[in-house]
């Protein structure tokens, strides 16, 4: 998992390469005139995505005490977070403003967090296939490793995040 | 027949398969009939989705065939094609909160050829499997280079015009990239490194069967887009943007090919890693691992580390062929030499993806017929690790003459020139291996020590290639050619030549014909010397490469060149008739045709289902030939194996 994870980074890295490229060695003004990024809604988004993770991981320090509901619970709360920051995210697609096939600030800046809001996306499927088992009385405290490679995924794409939106709209 | 088999992972019990459905069944059972129409659902599904976001965006036209080839045809259909195979089945049924299902094994071995054409989750069968498919694509590829090489007979225009040509070396050099070299030796792996291992199959099955049922996928799409509108890709196997942004259609099969070989690949070694560090047999430590399992193992890294760079770069140029993004449009403030970037920093190090596990396989091969221990095994390990770490800060090596910022070239040319290094360390040590060793020239060791030397020639050139001088005055030459043929032909396709012939009897169970085997060997050396040679002379005079047509000067030599390149071809007729010929009226093979040590040969051939009666014990080093009393693993099966061969 861990491997997977490092070519997840990988992936990214190659993302960042183009905005590093973008941005650096063009070396042309940075955003460009008339592009403003909704720093603060983002910024509220960014502390419910990493919420989220404290509830991931809530849920699994529940199924190893053996507290089923702490663990539902958890999930559920997480998946919800989750796709709160989703739709927040595209509700901001849609009012930016600006779209990718403007310049290279708006394509680097799509790509970036359209890439990290797949993997969301992905990381909610797999927190959904989580609940459903979770409500159908799989796991245990012996038995919930899906519960936390499910997990890692999930912090993976919250520390992502934390990096995405460091450089994309603080930086 | 039922065989109960016990090991470290618990009973195995082979079941007997579950009749085929019939009737209306045939549509709901995992199968090619439940193919023939969840591929057009899917299609549907995906065809659906970019309509309404169109429709809802109101943009214009509603039918934008880009968009749709991407989505509908090369995304969501080849997923309806694994799910219809029933690629997903256990995931979905796990997804929905079905029971854990104890594992009953239904899709382990194959008992028919049909079991072929399966999701099998057995590593011989899918290895099997790997290398057959691969061969098929290895084949396409070849008739598109000697397409290639018909038109380049003769100076000026004869069978393709401009475009078609560049359309062929494309779609022969991605073929032979993508979906020969690194998967086939992904296919070898696959047999060879869990029974190496001593273990019963990969650490992920199911995973396994996903992974090569994405190759087809991959390889039918590049075969495809020769029916594309506008042709195939015919950016060159490099693709560079921003030629490939405004080339017509064919160039999105390139992208999504790439892709799905791609993500094919990071599967797989994924996979070979899990196995690698979780499924050894007892006593097995990484330094009693055979040279082919570390081969594999740095393989394996450099392909998860690498592999998501060009994903990224080819995701971007789709991305601005059908978003109309400015990733390399320098109009939008793009910056196009990214791309080269990006693309060489995956590209790089799949040279050695390319040719790490086939260093690994001349290196089983060697010890074997030269019947002496492996000389510097550990050094053989750690040179591969340097290889691997080296690969990644050599990129730019690439691009001297692509305008990139110069104080990247003098940092570039030296560690280009240090990966020589670890290399040589390498060649020295075979040499080392076959000194005053007893050699048997059977053909797999013919393969290795003619790779030996064709190797070392490209690996020479590859230095001229990394000094900037040189570089820049062969740059886009046929000396490049004649470098990449050099190592990619005459390193990786001969190590993959070694590699079958050398597990052949395991694989089949048969013996394949000794004396065409030598034949095949000594056509191929003398006609790839004869193609590839002259080319090093022509390019430093100037031949430029990727183009169909060229000056009189070079008509003789290009001529010459050509008929070999048909000889050469010719010799590959040789080899397929042997394989198929040998696979069903060979002799049978003994368990240890070579008298090998390594673990894979001290089990019947072809192998039990799940490898070993009883997990083996290794207790010493897999090269310790003609140490007195030396063994490498303590096997139960082995003994009665060997009785049973008395008896026969």
């Amino acid at each position: 998992m861990l491997l997977f994870i490092a070519s997840e980074v990988m992936l990214f890295g190659s993302f960042f390469t183009a905005y590093f490229f973008i941005r650096v060695v063009n070396g042309y003004p940075w955003p460009p005139e008339g592009f403003e990024l909704p720093r603060y809604v983002a910024g509220v988004n960014t502390a419910i995505l990493v919420t989220s993770s404290f509830t991931m991981h809530w849920a699994l320090q529940s199924i190893r005490r053996g507290n089923r509901a702490g663990m539902q619970a958890g999930l559920v709360l997480t998946f919800l977070m989750g796709l709160t920051f989703l739709l927040t995210q595209v509700i901001e697609y849609a009012r930016v403003g600006f779209a990718p096939h403007d310049n290279a600030f708006t394509t680097i800046f799509f790509s970036l967090t359209g890439l990290h809001g797949a993997h969301v996306f992905v990381g909610l499927t797999i927190l959904l296939f989580m609940t459903i088992r979770a409500y159908r009385g799989h796991f245990s405290p012996e038995h919930h490793y899906g519960v936390e490679l499910g997990g890692i995924y999930w912090h993976f794409v919250d520390i992502m995040w934390i990096v995405v939106y460091t450089t994309v709209y603080i930086i | 027949m039922t065989e109960v088999a016990t090991n470290g992972h618990g009973a195995h019990v082979e079941h007997a398969p579950a009749p085929p459905p019939t009737g209306l069944r045939r549509f709901t059972a995992p199968g090619w009939w439940r193919v023939l129409w969840m591929m057009p659902l899917f299609w549907g599904i995906g065809a659906g989705i970019v309509l309404l976001l169109r429709w809802y965006a109101a943009w214009d036209p509603l039918w934008e065939w880009n968009a749709l080839v991407v989505v509908a045809f090369l995304t969501t259909m080849p997923i309806g094609f694994l799910a219809g195979l029933g690629a997903f089945d256990y995931w979905v049924h796990y997804a929905l909160g079905g029971e854990t299902l104890p594992e009953d094994h239904s899709g382990h071995g194959a008992r028919s050829w049909k079991d072929y054409f399966r999701v099998n989750t057995d590593h011989k069968v899918i290895g099997i499997q790997y290398l057959v498919t691969t061969f098929s694509f290895f084949v396409i590829g070849g008739l598109a280079a000697m397409v290639v090489r018909a038109e380049l007979a003769k100076p000026g225009m004869q069978i393709t015009d401009n475009q078609g040509f560049n359309g062929l070396f494309t779609v022969h050099a991605t073929l032979m990239i993508f979906l020969f070299v690194i998967p086939a030796f992904a296919g070898l792996a696959n047999y060879v490194v869990p029974l190496m291992l001593g273990a019963p199959d990969m650490a992920f099955p199911r995973l396994n069967a996903l992974s090569f049922w994405l190759l087809p996928i991959g390889g039918l799409m590049l075969v495809g887009s020769f029916l594309a509108p506008g042709g195939p890709p015919a950016a060159g196997w490099t693709g560079y943007a921003t030629l490939s942004t405004h080339l017509p259609m064919g160039t999105l099969f390139f992208n999504m090919a790439v892709q799905w070989a791609g993500a094919s690949s990071i599967m797989t070694a994924l996979n070979f890693l899990v196995t690698i560090i979780t499924m050894r047999a007892p006593g097995m430590t990484f330094w009693r691992m055979p040279l082919l399992v570390w081969a594999n193992f740095t393989t394996s890294l450099l392909v998860v580390l690498a592999t998501p760079f060009i994903a990224g770069s080819q995701f971007f140029v789709m991305f601005d062929r059908i978003l109309h993004t400015h990733f390399f449009n320098p109009v939008g403030g793009g910056y196009a030499l990214g791309y080269q970037h990006i693309f060489w920093f995956y590209s790089h190090p799949a040279v050695y993806i390319m040719v790490l596990p086939g260093f690994g396989i001349i290196s089983e091969i060697i010890a074997v017929f030269a019947r002496k221990p492996i000389f510097g095994y550990r050094l053989m390990a750690l040179s591969m690790l340097a290889i691997l770490v080296l690969g990644f800060s050599v990129w730019a090596h690439h691009m001297f003459v692509s305008g990139m910022a110069d104080y990247l070239r003098v940092p570039m040319m030296i560690t280009t020139l240090l990966i020589a290094v670890p290399t040589g360390v390498k060649v020295f040590n075979w040499l080392g291996t076959l000194w005053e060793g007893r050699i048997h020239f059977t053909t797999p060791m013919l393969w290795a020590l003619g790779f030996i030397s064709t190797f070392v020639i490209g690996g020479l050139s590859g230095v001229y290639l990394g000094a900037v001088p040189i570089d820049i005055h062969t740059s886009d030459t046929y000396f490049i050619v004649a470098h990449i043929h050099y190592v990619l032909f005459g390193g990786s396709f001969f190590t993959i030549m070694a590699g079958v012939y050398y597990w052949f009897p395991k694989m089949t169970g048969r013996m394949y014909n000794e004396a065409l085997g030598k034949i095949h060997f000594w056509t191929t050396f003398i006609a790839f010397n004869l193609t590839f040679f002259p080319m090093h002379l022509i390019g430093t005079r100037g031949m430029p490469r990727r183009v169909a047509d060229y000056a009189p000067q070079f008509a003789d030599w290009n001529l010459f060149i050509s008929i070999c390149s048909f000889a050469l071809g010719a010799s590959i007729v040789i080899f397929f008739y042997n394989m198929i010929h040998s696979w069903k009226f060979g002799p049978k093979a003994p368990g240890n045709p070579w008298h090998a040590l390594t673990l894979e040969w001290q089990v019947s051939s072809p192998p039990p289902v799940f490898n070993f009666d009883e997990i083996p014990q290794v207790i010493g080093s897999p090269y310790e030939y003609g140490v007195p009393g030396a063994r490498h693993a303590l096997l139960n099966g082995a003994k009665t194996h060997e009785l049973e061969e008395v008896e026969r």
